[in-house]
């Protein structure tokens, strides 16, 4: 198919054609978009391919001034019976030339559309590894010309060891964050069911709000939406190579609540609740104090601490040699040790941790572990269980949903970290000798709102900063691997955005592409970000030549609306 | 290396072709274009033009107020003024030569080479693409460098010139060379004959041109030519040789129009038959004058039909005169020559033009008031494919 000639390239003395721009002439009408690809003929028979980053229009007129007048001094009403003279120019950015000449494109040079064909050379999507889709691209949107394809990444590049960890940041409700990443584990989930992989992948997923993720091994019922919505969605999963089946191997836990309070830890119906444990796929977790003393630091995460007085008396207490705490086995009884220490002419311990700092303790972990979840005992049989144990169990291609939707702050950052340790740990070997332990080769956990535990606020000394900094950093190559979704993306400690290989950009505001973050990001990329759609998603990887503007199809999981 | 030969330095240039073949002396002066940039003036010649009779069906007295008729007509949405015409010249000093005259003494005398474009657009649609373009290089020289006075030596030398291998590697042809008149008795500079031995070429290729539009029958009532300057129009020996076909291209030029944007308003006599510019500058907006008849004995047995149009109101202009077009129609059929032109033809061509002041070209070019866009248009679009003046001089 021979390509479609739509203008010539423009090197003038002002804006020169340089090794990695140029600028092309265009009709007015013709319709292109920014992250558009564009095929330029070049020297020795070789083709320049580039990604158009602006367009402009220009007409004859030397000043507003110009127009003016042309309406007769300022008549609304008038209509010219000659169009002024105009015409588009784009400026593009060079992807990519067949012959890996660089040389900047003459003027005058012929630029056509490019087909699907030479689009996946000059993104750089031809010939991927371990392809993994991640969405589709269009280009040439809305013309006769239109172009749909699979955008497809290294696996290896987002599950490790190569490359790691996704970071999606994007205006709650616009961005559809969650929805992206359950999109891409699912991509993952399928791949790695249907292929026979060298390695294995397990997920570790966090519901934080509502019911959203609490239903994702049941199909989309498209009651909203109507059946040909159903059908459009089956499509897209499809036409990427995805089966249109939800989530398989789920397992569902929830902060346990005793039957006797009327408080309720899930936002799970009872029905709800009732199904999942006949299908033995839910479990209520609960904390025992003699296993789970080591995690009290979580509660502390969000707490400054300065003098390190809180650190003093955590190991204090997870050192079972311990004269006060080495014996206690259950949380009561850690309570009232931390109220002796905590009254009023208690001597302390050899006066190093102060009665103040007792004070401050008791007020964080009383508030912190009033909650049935932090229990005695576990009762198997009734499907309770300890968090840690169950995941130290994973196996591959289970995917673990935790729900901490209706727990307080601080209980879900107590959660999350526990989760991020346990991992973490079992990743690096320390449960090796424990019966059942077979992690898969790659574990990712993925946590919405990332800004709570690993924001630039979080105090420096948080135990869940130094988890997260430890599996960004290190979890590359330990199969650690975190998909993180937060709204503002400029708000992250650096660390954690800077360790991660793939970065999906979706709709934001202005305040937000106006910091230092976006700051290598063209100006028209950067307001195109505050006007993407749902399901638009501009991503970064690697292996991708230029930045890639993709979307992805409707959940095929249960939605709750 | 021999073949640096044909490089640089041994480069036949022009003047020193042109020097050798009229035995004259080049100087080797500095080489300058002699344009002037294009700023609204005054046409105060050519006082031959006499406004003589009314010359339309209806007897106007004053001025016709066309206001409503051109917003009638812009909200329709057809147009009868589709073709545009517009030539342009460059000329430039490239040289000094000189001649020997009586008495032993050398007298210097400038070389012009000038650039002239002729070029027609068409509106389709709101929308104008270029249709025709002629264009050619041409020299001025003084005319005694044609030493034996023979006819045919012009022609020949400006051959010779375009045969040159310099000239033939760029593809470049002079076309003719012109000669001016170094007789004493003529009062301008022999610069400014030169220039005029230009302009008068140019005018002629526009004479061209429009005559090839007329009889490729591409206008026709509902398709008008507006050319850009006067109308002066005169048949060719073969249009005159056959009646009837002299009849034909008379009729086709009834679609023609000039739209001048420099005139001389003293040329404009009142009902008394005395001078009266005051009758252009107090045209209101939007309004025609009465329709008069000329003829030029020049151009031998045609009658034009003339009147003004005001496009801009006088408080948006710089001088009372910006803004005024000055529309030229010959008179075609025996019944025009006779009773004048259709007034309602005249109407409608005149709000036509009127809606024509919309888009200007305001701070590209400084007759903004007087130029309607299409013409603004075929002239940049004419001046666009001009050799660019340091090429240009480059070739001599």
């Amino acid at each position: 198919m021979m390509n479609k000639l739509i203008g010539r390239v423009l090197a003038t003395e002002r804006n020169p054609t340089t090794m990695d721009e140029f600028h092309f002439w265009t009709d007015s009408d013709q319709k292109l978009h920014a992250f558009d690809i564009v095929k330029v003929q070049h020297i020795d028979g070789s083709y320049t391919f580039g990604v158009i980053e602006n367009i402009s229009h220009i007409t004859d007129a030397q000043s507003f001034l110009t127009n003016f007048i042309s309406s007769d001094f300022g008549d609304v009403t008038i209509d010219e019976p000659t169009l002024r003279v105009g015409m588009n120019y784009a400026k593009a950015k060079v992807s990519y030339n067949t012959r890996n000449l660089y040389t900047p494109v003459h003027n005058n040079a012929r630029v056509y559309l490019a087909s699907a064909e030479e689009i996946s050379m000059a993104l750089g999507l031809k010939q991927i590894q371990n392809p993994l889709v991640c969405g589709f691209l269009k280009m040439y949107e809305g013309t006769p010309d239109e172009v749909t394809l699979p955008v497809y990444l290294n696996s290896k590049f987002i599950l490790g060891p190569e490359g790691a960890h996704l970071n999606i940041s994007g205006i709650s409700g616009l961005a559809a964050k969650t929805s992206y990443a359950m999109f891409l584990m699912k991509a993952i989930q399928d791949q790695y069911l249907s292929n026979n992989m060298s390695d294995s992948v397990a997920f570790v997923i966090f519901n934080v709000k509502g019911r959203d993720l609490m239903a994702i091994d049941r199909p989309n019922d498209f009651l909203t939406e109507g059946p040909e919505e159903r059908a459009k969605t089956y499509t897209e999963y499809q036409a990427l190579g995805l089966s249109t089946e939800p989530f398989k191997y789920v397992k569902y836990y929830i902060p346990y609540a005793s039957s006797a309070s009327a408080k309720q830890s899930t936002f799970l119906t009872k029905d709800d609740i009732e199904n999942y444990l006949h299908a033995g796929q839910l479990k209520k977790i609960k904390y025992i104090y003699s296993d789970d003393k080591e995690n009290i630091e979580m509660m502390f995460s969000g707490i400054d601490d300065p003098a390190q007085t809180m650190e003093s008396i955590i190991s204090k207490i997870i050192d079972n040699d311990d004269r006060d705490f080495g014996g206690l086995s259950t949380w009561s009884e850690f309570m009232d040790t931390v109220a002796e220490k905590a009254r009023k002419g208690s001597a302390g311990d050899k006066g190093d941790i102060s009665v103040l700092s007792w004070r401050k303790f008791k007020r964080v972990v009383r508030k912190a572990i009033q909650d049935d979840m932090f229990a005695n005992a576990v009762n198997p049989s009734k499907s309770e269980c300890r968090l840690a144990d169950e995941l130290k169990q994973i196996k591959k291609n289970e995917v673990h949903v935790i729900d901490i939707a209706k727990l307080p702050e601080d209980k879900q950052a107590f959660v999350f970290g526990d989760v991020v340790r346990t991992i973490y740990n079992l990743k690096l070997g320390e449960y090796d000798s424990e019966s059942g332990v077979n992690p898969p080769s790659r574990i990712v956990i993925f946590i919405d709102e990332l800004n709570k535990y690993a924001s630039k606020d979080v105090p420096k000394s948080s135990p869940i900063l130094r988890e997260i900094l430890d599996v960004t950093e290190r979890g590359r190559s330990l199969g650690v691997v975190l998909f993180a979704a937060e709204q503002f993306r400029s708000a992250i400690h650096d660390r954690v955005t800077g360790n991660c290989s793939t970065h999906a950009y979706g709709r934001t505001n202005t305040i937000e592409t106006a910091t230092r973050d976006y700051s290598s990001l063209p100006t028209t990329y950067k307001n195109m970000l505050t006007r993407l759609e749902q399901g638009d998603y501009i991503i970064q990887n690697p292996i991708f030549r230029s930045l890639l503007k993709i979307r992805f199809p409707k959940p095929i999981y249960k939605q709750f609306k | 290396m021999s073949d640096v030969s044909d490089g640089t330095h041994n480069r036949e240039k022009i003047i020193s072709i042109l020097a050798e073949v009229t035995g004259g002396k080049s100087y080797k002066a500095h080489k300058y274009g002699l344009d002037y940039s294009d700023r609204p003036s005054i046409d105060y010649g050519n006082s031959e033009v006499v406004w003589r009779r009314r010359a339309e069906t209806t007897l106007h007295k004053s001025y016709i107020d066309l206001t409503s008729l051109s917003r009638k007509l812009s909200q329709r949405d057809d147009q009868i003024l589709s073709y545009f015409l517009d030539g342009s010249r460059r000329v430039f000093k490239v040289d000094d030569i000189a001649y020997p005259q009586s008495g032993g003494r050398n007298v210097i005398y400038p070389v012009i080479a000038g650039q002239i474009g002729v070029g027609c657009c068409r509106r389709v649609g709101k929308r104008v693409f270029p249709v025709k373009l002629k264009q050619e290089f041409v020299l001025s020289m003084p005319d005694i460098a044609n030493a034996d006075g023979k006819p045919g030596f012009w022609p020949a030398t400006a051959k010779k010139l375009s045969n040159c291998s310099e000239l033939k590697r760029l593809g470049i042809e002079f076309s003719n060379i012109l000669p001016y008149r170094t007789s004493k008795n003529v009062e301008n500079k022999f610069e400014d004959r030169a220039i005029a031995r230009v302009q008068d070429r140019m005018i002629l290729r526009e004479k061209e041109l429009v005559a090839e539009l007329v009889r490729e029958g591409k206008l026709n009532q509902d398709n008008y030519l507006v050319k850009d300057g006067s109308l002066e129009y005169r048949p060719t020996k073969e249009d005159r040789s056959d009646r009837k076909r002299y009849q034909t291209f008379k009729n086709n030029y009834n679609w023609v129009i000039g739209a001048a944007k420099n005139f001389n308003p003293e040329v404009c006599e009142d009902i008394n038959g005395k001078p009266n510019p005051g009758f252009i500058a107090d045209l209101p907006c939007y309004h025609r004058t009465p329709v008069a008849e000329y003829e030029n004995p020049m151009l031998g047995d045609i009658k034009f039909a003339v009147w003004y149009v005001r496009l801009r109101d006088k408080k948006d202009t710089r001088t009372p005169f910006d803004g005024v077009l000055k529309i030229e129609k010959i008179l075609v059929t025996e019944e025009e020559n006779e009773y004048g032109i259709d007034s309602e033809l005249v109407d409608t061509l005149s709000a036509y033009l009127i809606n024509e002041r919309n888009p200007v070209c305001y701070g590209s070019d400084m007759r903004w008031a007087n130029l309607i866009y299409p013409i603004h248009l075929t002239e940049t679009y004419v001046k666009s494919r001009y050799l660019s003046s340091e090429s240009f001089l480059q070739l001599f």
